[in-house]
């Protein structure tokens, strides 16, 4: 638990909100203080980030490369499994890790496309070309 | 364009844990005067489940809350208040209506929602994470102002945001889950109340027999810890670490995975009931446990820092929470013998 704003994270967005936090004293009472983020907290939070940067920009070389379909990479950036994933679109898991495959991909119906559009809340040109 | 307007008198009070601040606010709009670790005790907020398989967010699952909407459901039921809850709405475009009718009468309305795509909430936080509640109070054209506990300031959120939220798909999808309270009467006495919710919690924390809910999964967690270098080697093992940790400290617990938040309500019970001696000894074991929790959290956040000699100090770490677990277990079995 801090008082000021904390530049530790990598992201700048990061660590700007206030929230409240309880804590016990040594003489016997509970007390609530509202402040920012204390280092602990901040390095766990960054870790985790860190991962899920690095799960991204490593599904971005592969698509790039042509290994797999674009399904994975926003399926990464989004934190998702491939079973959330299928939950969340609507197809079953064994079709969602079939779409996989590039060849798969690109002979998918619109129908099918719309509902990973749907579920990434991006258009179809952009499930088709990543950024 | 007609803008409609209708804004209720809500107070926001900001919160460590969001549905128990919902429903504290909630209480409070209606009359009745609740703290929110009050709220959390009586409605049995406070709970520990570890389920090495299932994994959510790359991660075992690890919980220290019960399931949504155990608090309010709890809560209300224990203290006799008439709510509504609605567990599941098919059409997302006829829950929007229903909110809107709501807020028509007046009535401040908590819902289910997905974390994930909420626009106002810290970026940090943003995980598929489906178990938080909010309370709408007011709608102004196509914005609904939104009393969410975890900011310290209301917020306003725009009709499809909203619907996106209340429909977020996945584990424990919200299915545009929403409650309210219909009538409460005053004068009601909360004391028999906070002693069904205490029993309630003591049988979930020690009770159940399932090796992997409450104090024993707390010690199973514990053991698994030790060999988690070995099994999956240091990098996923600190990745574990820091999931306990996340889920300890963030994620709008209050700080030490809710253990404070009841500490406090153990306290104030206490003190209702006229300095209960073994409430507020209870009180004090239990402040305590979370202020180890909190010192396992920074030597827990120091080694995934670090990574230095991981087999010792996931010894220690390991040793650590299995001392917790037994200091736990000594409050629920004070707990368990009081007789009111």
């Amino acid at each position: 638990m801090e008082e000021n704003q904390n530049p530790v994270y990598k992201n700048k967005d990061y660590g700007q909100s206030r929230e409240l936090l309880y804590s016990y004293e040594n003489d016997g009472q509970y007390k609530k203080t509202v402040g920012f983020h204390g280092e602990p907290d901040r390095i766990i939070l960054q870790q985790a980030w860190d991962l899920f940067g690095e799960r991204i920009e490593d599904a971005r070389k592969r698509v790039k490369a042509g290994k797999v379909s674009p399904v994975v990479y926003y399926m990464e950036k989004n934190l998702l499994d491939p079973m959330n994933l299928g939950m969340i679109a609507g197809i079953s898991l064994w079709r969602v890790k079939w779409h996989f495959r590039p060849v798969v991909f690109n002979r998918l119906q619109e129908k099918t496309l719309k509902k990973y559009a749907k579920a990434f809340n991006i258009t179809i040109d952009q499930l088709k070309n990543i950024e | 364009m007609e803008t409609t307007k209708t804004i209720i008198n809500y107070t926001h009070r900001q919160a460590g844990h969001c549905e128990s601040g919902a429903t504290s606010n909630l209480f409070k709009f209606y009359g009745l005067d609740i703290s929110e670790p009050m709220a959390f005790g009586i409605g049995n907020g406070l709970y520990f489940s570890y389920i090495p398989f299932l994994k959510i967010m790359f991660a075992p699952m690890i919980s220290f809350r019960n399931l949504p909407n155990t608090v309010f459901r709890r809560a209300t039921q224990y203290l006799g208040i008439e709510a509504t809850v609605i567990k599941k709405i098919k059409d997302p475009k006829e829950a929007m209506a229903m909110l809107d009718r709501n807020l028509e009468q007046g009535i401040p309305t908590g819902m289910q929602v997905g974390v994930f795509q909420l626009t106002f909430f810290p970026p940090e936080y943003r995980q598929h994470y489906n178990m938080h509640n909010l309370v709408a109070f007011g709608k102004e054209g196509n914005l609904y102002h939104i009393s969410d506990t975890v900011m310290e300031f209301p917020q306003v959120l725009t009709y499809d945001d909203l619907l996106r939220v209340r429909y977020a798909g996945g584990a424990f999808a919200p299915q545009g889950k929403m409650y309210w309270i219909n009538n409460l009467k005053p004068g009601i006495d909360i004391k028999p109340a906070i002693i069904k919710g205490i029993k309630k919690t003591v049988y979930e924390m020690i009770g159940i027999p399932f090796p992997l809910i409450g104090v024993k999964g707390l010690k199973w967690m514990a053991r698994d810890l030790k060999k988690w270098p070995k099994k999956h080697g240091n990098e996923k093992a600190s990745f574990y670490l820091g999931q306990i940790l996340r889920m300890a400290e963030d994620f709008g617990t209050g700080g030490a995975g809710f253990r404070y938040i009841y500490g406090a309500f153990l306290k104030e019970a206490g003190e209702l009931f006229g300095n209960h001696t073994e409430l507020l000894e209870a009180a004090d074991i239990m402040g305590k446990t979370a202020n180890k929790w909190r010192e396992f959290t920074y030597i827990g956040a120091r080694n995934c820092k670090n990574r230095s000699k991981p087999e010792e100090d996931y010894g220690m770490l390991s040793d650590m929470l299995m001392g917790i677990a037994q200091n736990e277990e000594i409050v629920y079995r004070k707990l368990e013998k009081i007789k009111f």
